[in-house]
């Protein structure tokens, strides 16, 4: 009799165990898809900005051309760009040329004085933010997936619940990272 | 970085269960005391104890948000009433990966905030006319941070459950007492005269060990925010100059409801010396914490 309660509950324990650790790397997994999902909507939210941004700029600055040009262009190939490293590129490239963009437009001071203009790049620097918070978040998820794929227990359910090591969100320029502004008075 | 917000938040963490547990024990020894001074049918004042004690601090924590709002005159605002505070409080909710709360602004003329809810799915983040006026956007973002990090921590039921156990300690000492001045004793229960004095010792004493424990919850739960608001933004300096800011500043929130006293960043109760009942760690210790993690030397005040 005891024997059979004791064997009931090893099994009870061995699947807890299993069903634990493959439940936690599949979960991580979809985690770090969402979080890629929500840094794509950022960047989607950032490309749909641009247009209005360049008109309002080239309302006082028409003859800035090249910018124009750059921003369009970094603008279109990211909107062509799949799977992380590539995005990842994409996203940089379009920041440094709407930094392009934002140098320019200091040269007027029309521009700069003009509400829609303020509240576009009230709208632009949000969703830069966003964009650099939702990478962290995904940089975060990808790190916990990953630890789990190699650390015991987790490591002996990967295969069975499927899941690789992902890829870290890279952003080519050092600077573009939400890096913690230290101030030394 | 010297300290870093994970340890921060380890220890802020484990001694709030600590504390917590510690209030369960003092429950425990508080059911015992009662059944000692009284016979065993006053165990019957348990359940009745605990009916009051969920019912008003429950109904309180279910419908914090609207009470909350109710209480303090907060108007719920959406994106094209403040376009930047309400995109503040969305950089935020991407970096704590948490849904996006309601955001409020009070009309009051000193620079506070505070967040409350349930759960994450029915949290709202409020700011005073005040703080939107006196700080910068990256103040802004790290006090945003703070009180998402209160909304991710699940603070409001943490304290709901402070409140209900430091509730029920009263109400059972109250009850206790009444009982035992009626003449609730007969021979049932335990003549023992050590065990009489240290149950009336309890019975007296432990609703205000109760207070103390939950006042020292609540400074644990602020230091906790202030480490993940850290991890949210990965920016102490936004939060230390906003933190720097309400030092600096005099005046203080017309609402000084004890009711919701605790849910301010800066608590509008507080006196300027340091007291086991204060529900806010000094500020000058909150912001020497951030400094440290800048890797700053800390201020004179510490």
């Amino acid at each position: 009799m005891w024997i059979w309660i004791v064997l009931a509950a090893v099994v009870v324990i061995v699947v807890i165990y299993v069903v634990s650790g493959y439940n936690r790397l599949v979960s991580s997994n979809v985690a770090v898809d969402e979080a890629f999902a929500q840094i794509e909507v950022q960047l989607k939210r950032r490309s749909d900005l641009i247009p209005n941004l360049v008109s309002t700029v080239k309302g006082y600055a028409a003859h800035e051309s090249g910018t124009f040009e750059k921003v369009t262009a970094a603008r279109a190939a990211a909107e062509h760009a799949n799977g992380v490293a590539e995005v990842a590129a994409a996203d940089g490239q379009l920041t440094q040329a709407l930094r392009g963009l934002l140098m320019v437009a200091e040269a007027y001071p029309d521009l700069k004085a003009s509400a829609n203009f303020l509240s576009l790049q009230e709208e632009l620097s949000s969703t830069e933010n966003k964009v650099a918070f939702s990478r962290q978040f995904y940089n975060d998820s990808v790190r916990s997936l990953n630890t789990a794929i190699v650390t015991i227990p987790t490591k002996f359910f990967v295969g069975m619940a499927n899941v690789k090591a992902r890829e870290f969100y890279e952003v080519p320029e050092a600077s573009d990272r939400n890096a913690p502004t230290v101030s030394f008075e | 970085m010297a300290v870093s917000f994970r340890a921060q938040q380890k220890t802020n963490q484990r001694k709030t269960w600590f504390l917590l547990g510690t209030m369960f024990v003092a429950l425990v020894l508080m059911i015992w005391a009662i059944g000692t001074i009284l016979n065993f049918q006053a165990y019957l004042l348990v359940p009745i104890a605990v009916g009051i004690s969920l019912v008003g601090v429950w109904t309180s924590y279910w419908k914090s948000d609207t009470l909350v709002l109710a209480m303090t005159h907060a108007k719920v605002v959406q994106h094209e009433d403040a376009p930047q505070l309400y995109n503040i409080v969305e950089e935020v909710t991407m970096a704590a990966g948490l849904p996006m709360p309601k955001v409020a602004i009070v009309d009051d003329p000193a620079p506070n905030a505070f967040a409350t809810g349930r759960d994450p799915e029915h949290a709202v983040i409020a700011f005073t006319t005040g703080i939107l006026r006196v700080m910068d956007r990256e103040q802004l973002q790290g006090i945003a941070a703070h009180e998402m990090a209160h909304v991710g921590n699940r603070d409001t039921l943490v304290m709901a459950v402070a409140a209900t156990t430091a509730g029920l300690l009263a109400v059972l000492a109250d009850m206790g007492a009444r009982m035992a001045f009626f003449g609730g004793r007969n021979n049932n229960s335990n003549n023992n005269p050590i065990a009489q004095i240290v149950s009336i010792v309890i019975l007296l004493l432990a609703p205000v060990a109760a207070l103390l424990i939950r006042a020292s919850i609540s400074r644990k739960r602020e230091s906790l925010a202030d480490a993940t608001a850290v991890e949210f933004t990965r920016n102490p300096n936004g939060l230390r100059r906003a933190l720097e800011t309400l030092a600096g500043d005099s005046t203080v929130v017309q609402q000084k409801s004890t009711a919701v006293a605790h849910v301010w960043i800066e608590s509008p109760l507080d006196g300027k010396s340091k007291s086991m009942f204060d529900t806010h760690p000094p500020l000058s210790d909150r912001i020497n914490i951030l400094r440290e993690m800048e890797g700053l030397p800390p201020t004179e005040a510490a």
